[in-house]
């Protein structure tokens, strides 16, 4: 029983952690962050087997794990409002050519961030060849140029 | 699905999301207050300043308790205890209450007692010493979780002490 109720309050534990940190956090991993998290996976690893190395505990934790995994998306999908506050919502950071300075500050993002998404996803070279930056809810910037910009992308 | 300037389909909930960042700070606030309060020992493992190493009782008196006022389950943790060697017998009876071996593990007792046995209402360690004052260490590792009231007991003097066990 115990494994179960360490599983379950260590997924929501961690859950947490992961909303509040903010969604930029572990997206881009830089070394730091990969160290932080390998950090994070072994401490976690810990508090949830204690010291029953048992075959039967991994069973029990790694069922327990994805039921509430499972559960939580099927949640997610009946009630989408429940869905949006566990997730997030995708954040508009540019909009129509224009850079929503106070948003990116509450995201922590930049616009040397935007470019990069924009060299990396649709090749582009300025900023002002961007119609709508969004940050997405799984942090990931994408990109949507402006429409000239988009046909010659196509040309190419 | 919302529309964005017409033309964009996202469902963007910019009130949801100013509603998290708020939260987020909050979160941030007290995700500081914790890490301050870890290092001033409140969640255990000793702390700036030792603050919560705490006594109880008095050495003078024949009966000293050192302990951590919080302690974590599974982690090692230890208790002190000085005490006058009993003059009248060559043997020392320390008595514990029962919550001391149900919600403890006691890993090593130093010195060894001469003798244990417990009763309905705890656990008594009998030492053999005629040093005067002498000390015992327990070793032990927390089982249970929560507040844990302890009462340490020499034929002269009774000491109460309260844990706390985190998880």
């Amino acid at each position: 029983m115990e494994t179960v109720i360490r599983g379950l309050i260590l997924y929501v534990f961690l859950m947490l952690i992961f909303r509040i940190s903010g969604k930029r956090t572990l997206y881009e991993a830089t070394v730091f962050d990969f160290v932080l998290l390998l950090i994070i996976a072994e401490t976690a690893e810990q508090a949830l087997v204690g010291e029953d190395h048992s075959l039967m505990n991994s069973f029990v934790l790694i069922i327990t794990l994805l039921l509430t995994d499972i559960s939580l998306s099927l949640l997610k999908q009946k009630y989408k409002g429940f869905g949006n506050v566990l997730d997030g919502v995708p954040v508009i950071l540019l909009d129509d050519g224009k850079l929503l300075h106070e948003r990116l500050k509450k995201v922590r993002v930049d616009e040397a961030d935007i470019m990069e998404s924009a060299r990396a996803l649709r090749g582009l070279e300025r900023l002002d060849q961007i119609k709508y930056a969004i940050l997405e809810k799984d942090g990931k910037i994408t990109i949507i140029p402006k429409e000239q910009e988009q046909k010659e992308i196509e040309k190419v | 699905m919302r529309k964005h300037r017409g033309e964009l389909d996202i469902d963007e909930d910019i009130q949801l999301e100013s509603t998290n960042w708020k939260v987020q700070r909050v979160a941030w606030v007290v995700m500081a207050i914790f890490v301050l309060a870890a290092l001033l020992g409140f969640t255990g493992d000793g702390g700036i300043g030792n603050l919560q190493s705490l006594k109880a009782g008095d050495s003078a008196e024949g009966l000293e308790v050192e302990y951590e006022r919080f302690i974590r389950r599974s982690a090692p943790a230890e208790i002190k205890v000085k005490l006058h060697a009993s003059t009248s017998d060559s043997l020392t009876d320390l008595h514990l209450s029962k919550d001391f071996y149900e919600h403890l593990k006691i890993d090593k007792v130093v010195p060894e007692p001469a003798e244990v046995y417990t009763t309905e209402q705890g656990i008594t360690y009998r030492f053999a010493t005629a040093r005067q004052p002498f000390s015992v260490t327990f070793y032990l590792t927390p089982k249970g979780m929560g507040s844990l009231p302890l009462h340490f007991s020499t034929a002269e003097k009774q000491v109460a002490i309260t844990q706390f066990i985190h998880p």
